[in-house]
């Protein structure tokens, strides 16, 4: 289905959201229209989000949690990243299963939003520890390109 | 044989550190402004006295204890981080933030020279527009004016586009099209006022086409000189109270405010400096400055933040 500039597909239980949240999407009554149970969302095409978009997110959020089955956000965009750091309230609406994250090489200078697989890292990411990842130019590793309080402030109790 | 004339003022630097007073006078001792240093607070509010051409430069502990400060008389209040590379304390940019304090310096040297050489120089001046302010000589600006409503799409593609096609990563030029986004956004649907102050385009449907002619043109410029890029949007209007931006800008009032008015703090959130300069009923204009020379951990966590007001013509 098409919300604005954003399509929703929805496979089983696995909800992917490819485009843009911004001023054309509304969110709010999706999670009426999205499958009972466990739901995970799959944000990796995501392209752009603004403060509209980010409100409308939360509403889709609050929508989903409120029906009381988890909701877990799977490959979450980085544009999202960086905007979900924003909001307090979301790190309890919503469990992060994996993320991309802003990296920069010291070495070569390489940019990357590699995969973060936030299970496996689940101890690191919540003491704001950044699992360590090599550059694929020249296979040094590769450092967050934000302050952890910052971009990681999901994570954390 | 007579000298050239520099604008007339006056600038007192209060920090508790020797060296990093030395820094600071030698600092805006650039402008050939007269500048008295003093180590504490008290001294600040004796040299100060009604000095309503004074400027105030103080450092941000010493601020973050006396957050009322920037009530007293003076021309402006100025809080800096202390001498070093250690950035301004983020709860202390939060609390001057909260308190209504107009100019908060978060990076320290040497981006704190370029900064608050700037900032004093355009209070002295009175000449408080303009993004070429940050830009070293030589950096062309690309210049983009609205003629529609729904050219703000096409504007943020472009200049997101343009910023990756000089070579700076796509994480800037994500974080210019989150920015340009906002300030265009809030240039096209917020600005705009009626004779009781309501804003009534603000519930606008977003796709509505409104050609933008006389006050309601909008401009986008850009700049990058290989230190900064620099985004800068205005309208027409004047409409923005610049003395309660930073108040709605502190990370501790986004707490509060998770439902909505998050287009400024979160423009904030993506830059290194973000600039209001306002002419009431006039113009306002936002300038967000990206430090391109530096990984973000460089920096400061938080944004430093300036709001000028030019009192010429208007208020």
């Amino acid at each position: 289905m098409k919300r604005g500039r954003l399509d929703v597909e929805v496979s089983g239980q696995r909800v992917v959201l490819v485009g843009r949240i911004d001023d054309s999407v509304t969110l709010g009554e999706l999670a009426a229209q999205l499958p009972a149970g466990a739901l995970v969302l799959d944000t990796a095409g995501v392209t752009f989000v603004n403060s509209i978009g980010m409100r409308e997110w939360i509403r889709l959020t609050r929508a989903l949690a409120a029906r009381g089955a988890p909701v877990t956000l799977e490959r979450v965009a980085d544009v999202m990243m960086t905007q979900m750091n924003l909001i307090p309230e979301l790190r309890k609406t919503v469990q992060i299963a994996s993320f991309h994250a802003q990296y920069a090489c010291p070495s070569c200078g390489a940019e990357a939003t590699p995969l973060i697989d936030a299970v496996a890292h689940r101890a690191e990411l919540r003491s704001l520890l950044p699992p360590l990842v090599p550059c694929d130019e020249c296979a040094s590793l590769m450092a967050l390109a934000d302050f952890p309080e910052r971009y990681l402030m999901i994570f954390s109790d | 044989m007579q000298p050239s004339t520099a604008p007339p003022g006056r600038v007192v630097v209060a920090h508790p550190d020797r060296k990093a007073q030395r820094a600071l006078q030698r600092l805006v001792g650039a402008t050939l402004c007269p500048v008295d240093v003093v180590s504490d607070v008290d001294a600040l509010i004796a040299a100060i006295g009604d000095d309503e051409t004074a400027i105030a430069i103080v450092d941000a502990s010493l601020a973050q204890a006396r957050p009322d400060l920037q009530l007293r008389k003076a021309r402006a209040w100025i809080a800096v981080p202390g001498e070093g590379l250690a950035s301004a304390d983020a709860r202390a940019i939060d609390t001057l933030l909260v308190a209504g304090w107009r100019h908060v310096v978060a990076h320290p040297m040497p981006v704190l020279a370029e900064e608050l050489l700037a900032t004093v120089q355009k209070l002295l001046r009175g000449d408080v527009f303009g993004l070429e302010k940050y830009m070293a000589w030589g950096a062309e600006v690309r210049s983009y004016t609205l003629e529609d409503c729904r050219d703000r799409d096409d504007a943020v593609a472009t200049v997101a586009r343009d910023v990756v096609a000089v070579g700076l990563p796509d994480r800037v030029g994500s974080l210019v099209s989150v920015i340009a986004d906002e300030l265009i956004a809030n240039a096209l649907y917020a600005a705009p006022v009626d004779g009781t102050g309501a804003r009534f385009r603000s519930a606008d449907a977003r796709e509505k086409p409104r050609a933008l002619t006389g006050r309601d043109i909008v401009t986008l410029r850009w700049a990058t000189d290989s230190r900064y890029l620099a985004l800068e949007v205005r309208d027409r209007w004047g409409s923005l109270d610049p003395g309660s931006v930073g108040a709605r800008l502190a990370p501790s009032a986004k707490q509060s405010s998770s439902e909505g008015g998050m287009g400024l703090p979160l423009a904030y959130a993506c830059c290194n400096q973000l600039v209001v300069g306002s002419e009431a009923n006039a113009m306002t204009e936002m300038i967000a400055l990206l430090d391109v020379r530096y990984k973000p951990t460089e920096l400061g966590r938080t944004a430093s933040f300036h709001s000028f007001t030019l009192r010429t013509r208007s208020a």
